[in-house]
Formats: C-alpha cells, structure tokens, sequence
C-alpha cells in the first residue's frame, strides 16, 4: 500500500486543488445518483398506477400492455433494480473511493457498468409490457436480458473489487464488506436462479432447468436473499457509512459489526423456503427455514442497534436535522420488519398470512420504510457533497419525510387490516361447517383498503416528487457557485 | 489467553474476505437445495400427472406471459377451509412437468390449482372477456386480446424441444414415442410426438371448440383454456395411498 | 451415496448443525468481546471513515 496519502486527512483537499483533477470518480456517482431519482419517479407511479387497478379494475382499460400481471414487474424492476440499484451503484462507488481513497480503477468499466444497467431495466420493463417473463418474482427478465445483468454484475464486482485491492488504508472499512458479500451473493443467486433453456438463439421464450417443487426451492432461496443481501446487507453497507457521517461519530460497536456481518451472511440464505410453508415443499425443509428465520432475527437486530445507538448521541440534531430523520426513521423500519419477518416465517402465523395483503405490507415495510428511506437519508447527506454546495432547503426536506412517513403508515396498516380480513374469511366457518365466504366476497371487503394503500403511495409518491424539486435546485445552485467561483479569480483553487 | 488469528487478517485481505465470505453464504443452498433431487417421495409416486399437450403447453405460456400466477396461487395447502374451497391439497407430483412452477404467492383472485373441468368453456371465455359480466364484484383485468390474437404455433416443436432438454418426456424417436405410449397410453403419446405438434393443436382446438366459435381460427382463447381446464384433475385418487403422501411430506 | 443420504434425515442434521452454529458463534463471541484489549483494537478501526475528511461545509 502506498504511503503518499492519508498523512494528513487534510492534505487530500490540497492535493485535489493542486493537481486540477479529480482525485476520485465522482462523476459515475452523479450520473448514478440522478438515475436513482428518476427510477424512484417512474417505479413508484407505477406502483400506485397499478394499486389503482386493483382499486378500480376499469383501469387496466383492456390493454395488453398495462394489464396489473404485465405491469407488475415493471414496478418491481423499476423500483428494486432501478431505484435501489442505482442508489446501490451511487452509493458503493463513493463509499469505496472514499474509505480505501483510491480512484475507481477504470472509468470506461464504471461507464460501461451504468449504461449496462440502466439498459437492463429499461428493456426489462418494456419485455414484461411485451408480454416477456420467466414468471420468477423479481427475476422476469428473459435469458437475453439476465446474461447482460450478469456480463454488468461482473465488471461491476471486477471495480470494486480492485479499487478495494488498490486501496491506500491497510483496512478495509465494514460498509464494504456488507457491498462485498451483496455484490457475491448476487452473482450466485442470480446465475442460479436463471438456469434455463431458451426455445431458440432468436426467441425471447426459455424453460427453466428445473421444474415443480425443486424449481420452487430455487426461486424463493432467490427471491428471499435478494431481500437478504440486495435489499439488506447492501443497504447496511450505506447506513454503515452515512449514519456515522452524518451523526459526525462513528458506528456505535465495531465489535458487533463483525458478529452480526458474519451471522448474516451465513444465516439468510436459510430461510427461502419460508415463503413455501405448508405446500408441496417437504416438511423438513420448511422446518429447517423457520428455524433459522427466528434465528435471524438477532444479526438483523444487531444491524439495527448499532445504527441506532449511533445515532443516540446526536439526539439533539434529530430535532433539527431532517436528514438523521430520515435515518432514524430507516433504521426503526428495519427493526419492525425484521421482528414482523421471522414472525410471519413461524408455519402457524404463516397459515393465515400466506397468500394475503399482509405479504404485502411487509415487502413495503422493508422497502419502502427501510430501503426508501436510508437511500433518502443518505442521497440528501450525499448530494450537497458531490455537487460542492449545501442542501437548497431543508425545509423542503423535513416536509419530504413527513409525507413519506404518513404514507408507510397508510400503506401498511392497509394492507395488515385487509390481509388478516382475507386471511380470516377464507378460514370462516358457518354453524353447519361450511365454509362462510365466497372468494369474491373476501375480494369486495378488501375493497376500501386497496383505496387507502393506493392514497398511501400517493403520498409517499408526492414526497419523492419534492424531493427530485429539491435535489435539481441544489444542483443548479451548486453549479451557479461553480461558476462564481470561477469567475471571483483564477486562485480560487488555492484557497480551499 | 491468546489467540494466533486475528479477525484484522480478513479485514486487511481482501482475497481472504472474498473467500470466507463465498463459504459463508454457500453452505444453505447445498444443504437445502440439493437433496430436493435425491430424496425419494420428494415427489410423491402417485398415477396421473402428465405433461401438458402442445395447446394446453401454449395456453400455459400465454398464463405465464400475462402474469396471471401474480394473483392466482396453483398450489392448494393441507387445510380444511383450502380443501372444501379448492379440493385436494396439491402434491408435488402434480408439477413435476411444470417448468417453470407456477405455485403463485399471493390470492389476489382464488387458487386455480383445481379449476379444470369446474366451469364450462362458455363461462372462461365470457369471463376472460369481461369478467365483471360474470362475476359484478370482480378486479381482474378483461382479456379480450385473447378471443383475437391468432395462436402463433409456428415455433411449437422448438418449445417442446426445449421442454425435452430440460427433462420432459416429449418424443422426438420412435423409441421415446414407445416409450410414451407404455407410460400415457397411445392417445397421449400422440400429443407428445414432437414432429406432430401443430397437426395435434389444430386437432385439439376444433375437436374441442374451446372459444365457442366453430371453425373460426385457432386462438389464444382456445389455448388458455384447454389450460385451465386440464388443471388438477389429473391425479387418479382412488389409487392413492394417503398416509403415504402423509410420510412423504 | 450411502453416506450423502443420511445427511437428507432430519434428525441427523439438526443436532450437527446445533452444534456447529454454537460452536462457531461461542468462538466470534469470545473472540470479539472476551479480551478488553482486543477489543480495543478493534474497535480503533471504527474511526477510519473521518480520514478522508476534506471538507468543512
């Protein structure tokens, strides 16, 4: 490792100023962090076009293209792949230039990565529209489209990867191991989980590899450790950076950072099969997910705690700092999904839960209550530092979190009274033993609860649209100083 | 007492991080996953479950591209309140042919594990249409596209190739023909003959008349629905020994 | 496979990896928290993330 930098911390700005480039790639991290928002925009009205639907059929207009099963995906895709994705990419290439203060090893590789995959999603979305998918929950993107994922995911673990190898601090920070072990896990599930035949080199149409309840297996180990390590462990990876930067102390308990990064890592990868409780996967192995699901809760709590005791020294900017709100917020989330997880994963709670809204609300209780909101907390953090200015109004921000707050909790207390509603009736019984509902009837009780979760993502969808009004005028702002800068003298560089 | 590893070899290595890290998340898939193709009763032995034919095989694709499995579970569970709505919890066996699986997650509309044969062609088609013309309290989307799309069968052989490479026992030789014809019986194993595919959609489409117009073309409706309507009743319970599901489970 | 097979029985496994994962998870414990001065050091390193601080804003 080199012994030029680091000397003092105070020294990179000087060299930076002296040298006239940019010591890091921050230029990927821009590109990628304005894709985050305009996912976020077109993902999430989708999402509430599509919760539209379920409120008020007429809407799907018998339209191929965005009938609810068509467009349903292209939610998914561009909220988990696009939004989250994106937010991954922006985040885990700052994180890893600025902890090990190295440069990304290739600008070509980190351009080719962000075109690489924001072409994925985009053609994703439009193949599912078309009428393209594997039917594999957040994997329905067709053979062509999974190889170039994967030819992205490669370059993309090659960067990392190498910018960690030429790293100018001998340790390797703990939000990169959680980036690592996603960026690996990834690979793996996505490789296997997309083992499929196509019907020919010009057709879009392929046949998985395995079939019934071995093909099961293999999609819900996917779909539940994309949860696991996309949606988690990348995610802890971002809090483990910009809670600490943001509270201006570091993480609470390194010790607990490594206990709980191992047990994670090695413990979700159990618990898939949960989400095939009582059918036609055999017992053991259902058993075998339960039991670790409960287990899981403690490395999930480990994460929670230590961002939160983080943050309890700064208590006094919570009032103030809309930011550490946001943050906050994230990290309660993720301690009520990750105790609400393990409980829906008991077989007896599954037995109602299973197939209902409640599944649902859960999903968003992590995503949108988790995932949303530590990316909100850490682009407001991350914004005003990429584009060298302050925040254009935190104002603007507080009222962000309020209105996303307000539509979580519309949004989940939905989808928890109407799930159990499903859940009960389809279960009810009159007083000769038969049963009490109809289906349709379980359908048309739901009905005002598919409202309010649709008014739900409508205000969390307004509190995206401020900020988007927010970070565009911090970024005009940023660069009119650029140049009034600029302007003020050729020395400007000198006085930094 | 002293210890001779220190955790900073990992944190310092990144080759080592890497590593450690790949056995750690390896270990749940071979241990979960693999024995699935080992154990025996995994997938109950039970008579029955065939593979589809080449219009139902299409009809499937055409399910599975309108995402339709989003709303409807295939996959009954061992409850009381399931088996009186649905019918018989659903085996293994039943989706040994189904690649992919389409088990579903949620219940946005009832299980269809066991609709075939429950309602008249008459009624899916109506239903597909304008589903609120059935059912006034309905969400489900209207398919009309369906009774006007023509059925594209013009790569039909390729899919059933594809679906043989994967492991299902459509015939390519006469062997595997013969084969067919001891295991499905002579009317079946003409349905998997691959080089007859398109003779046998056209066959099965106007001997049943699927969408109710006769003679019309051959389309995406008739296809949908020799689906549903070979959905769940194919296992021949007089034959099976439930205790032995019960042990298999 | 006579020996593969008896890790597909329920009964073999559970206790097996009982006793693996309290095996493995006494070792981090104690190696993370059982000695004062071990944890020290490791927990120096929590501070790297403020060496990169080049701004006052």
């Amino acid at each position: 490792m080199s012994s030029v930098a680091a000397a003092s911390p105070y020294a990179l700005g000087a060299d930076r100023a002296a040298a006239g480039v940019e010591e890091y790639n921050f230029d990927i991290v821009k590109k990628f962090t304005i894709m985050t928002l305009v996912w976020a925009v077109v993902g999430m009205s989708v999402g509430v076009y599509i919760a539209s639907e379920l409120a008020w059929p007429f809407l799907n207009f018998d339209i191929p293209y965005i009938e609810f099963g068509r467009f349903r995906p292209v939610h998914t895709t561009s909220v988990i792949l696009g939004f989250g994705g994106s937010a991954l990419f922006a985040t885990s290439y700052y994180i890893v230039q600025r902890t090990c203060q190295a440069r990304l090893i290739s600008d070509f590789a980190a351009s080719f990565t962000f075109w690489g995959w924001q072409a994925c999603v985009v053609l994703a979305d439009a193949s599912y529209m078309m009428g393209h998918t594997t039917s594999r929950e957040y994997a329905e993107m067709e053979w062509p489209l999974a190889l170039l994922i994967l030819v992205v995911w490669v370059v993309y673990m090659n960067l990392f990867i190498g910018t960690i190898m030429r790293r100018k601090q001998p340790h390797i920070y703990v939000a990169n191991w959680f980036y690592l072990a996603f960026i690996l896990a990834v690979a793996i599930l996505h490789v296997f989980n997309h083992l499929a035949i196509p019907v020919s080199m010009f057709s879009m149409k392929s046949y998985s590899l395995f079939s019934g309840v071995q093909d099961a297996m293999t999609q819900w180990w996917y779909g539940h450790n994309m949860v696991g390590f996309y949606l988690t462990a990348a995610f802890l990876g971002m809090m483990y950076y910009f809670v600490p930067k943001q509270a201006g102390r570091p993480i609470y308990s390194y010790r607990l950072s490594i206990v709980h990064f191992w047990a994670l890592s090695f413990m979700y990868m159990w618990v898939g099969a949960h989400h095939l409780h009582w059918t036609a996967l055999p017992d053991w192995t259902s058993t075998l997910a339960a039991t670790f699901s409960i287990l899981l809760l403690m490395p999930s709590w480990g994460g929670m705690i230590n961002g939160i005791m983080t943050l309890s020294g700064a208590w006094d900017k919570l009032r103030t700092d809309p930011v550490m709100r946001f943050m906050i917020v994230a990290l309660s989330f993720y301690g009520m999904s990750t105790f609400e997880g393990p409980m829906m994963a008991l077989k007896e709670v599954n037995a109602l839960s299973h197939y209902t809204n409640w599944t649902v609300g859960h999903v968003h209780s992590g995503a949108l209550g988790w995932v949303a909101m530590i990316t909100f907390g850490s682009l407001y953090h991350l914004i005003p530092k990429l584009w060298n200015t302050r925040l254009y109004s935190v104002r603007l921000a507080a009222i962000h979190f309020w209105l996303a707050t307000i539509g979580i909790l519309l949004y989940i207390v939905a989808m928890w009274i109407s799930g159990i509603t499903q859940g009960l009736m389809w279960r009810a019984y009159d007083q000769f033993g038969n049963l009490q509902y109809s289906f349709i009837e379980s359908v048309a009780a739901i009905h005002p609860f598919y409202v309010m979760r649709m008014i739900g993502g409508v205000f969390f969808l307004s509190g995206v649209l401020v900020m988007v009004f927010n970070v565009t005028m911090t970024i005009l702002q940023g660069k009119r100083e650029e140049r009034q800068a600029l302007a003020a003298g050729g020395l400007a560089g000198a006085n930094v | 007492m002293k210890l001779g590893f220190k955790h900073e070899w990992i944190e310092t290595n990144i080759g080592l991080m890497v590593v450690i890290t790949m056995l750690a998340i390896s270990v749940a898939g071979m241990v979960e996953i693999i024995p699935l193709f080992f154990i025996k009763g995994t997938v109950e032995n039970v008579a029955g479950p065939r593979p589809y034919t080449p219009l139902e095989l299409r009809g499937r694709d055409i399910y599975q591209d309108n995402g339709c499995f989003y709303c409807h579970s295939q996959m009954i569970r061992p409850f009381r309140d399931e088996e009186l709505r649905y019918g018989h919890y659903s085996l293994a066996a039943e989706s040994q042919y189904d690649h992919p699986f389409l088990w579903g997650s949620e219940r946005t509309g009832p299980d269809l594990a066991r609709i075939g044969g429950k309602y008249s062609n008459a009624w899916h088609v109506q239903h597909l249409i304008d589903p609120r013309s059935v059912v006034s309290q309905s969400i489900m989307p209207g398919f009309p596209w369906l009774a006007t799309t023509p059925l594209n069968m013009s790569d039909i052989e390729a899919r059933m190739k594809a679906l043989r490479d994967v492991g299902v026992p459509y015939a390519l030789t006469k062997q595997e023909y013969e084969a067919d014809v001891k295991k499905f019986g002579p009317e079946l194993a003409k349905q998997y003959y691959i080089p007859n595919a398109q003779q046998n959609i056209i066959e099965q489409a106007n001997a049943n008349d699927y969408d109710g117009r006769k003679n019309g073309p051959i389309t995406e409706m008739d296809a949908v629905i020799a689906y549903l309507q070979s959905l769940g009743n194919q296992v021949d319970w007089s034959k099976v020994n439930e205790n032995q599901l019960v042990k298999d489970r | 496979m006579e020996w593969f097979m008896w890790f597909t029985k329920f009964e073999h496994t559970q206790p097996l990896v009982l006793v693996i994962l309290v095996v493995l998870f006494v070792g981090i414990s104690y190696y993370v928290y059982g000695s004062s001065a071990r944890g020290k050091r490791i927990e120096s390193h929590k501070n790297m993330i403020f060496s990169d601080d080049d701004d006052k804003r």
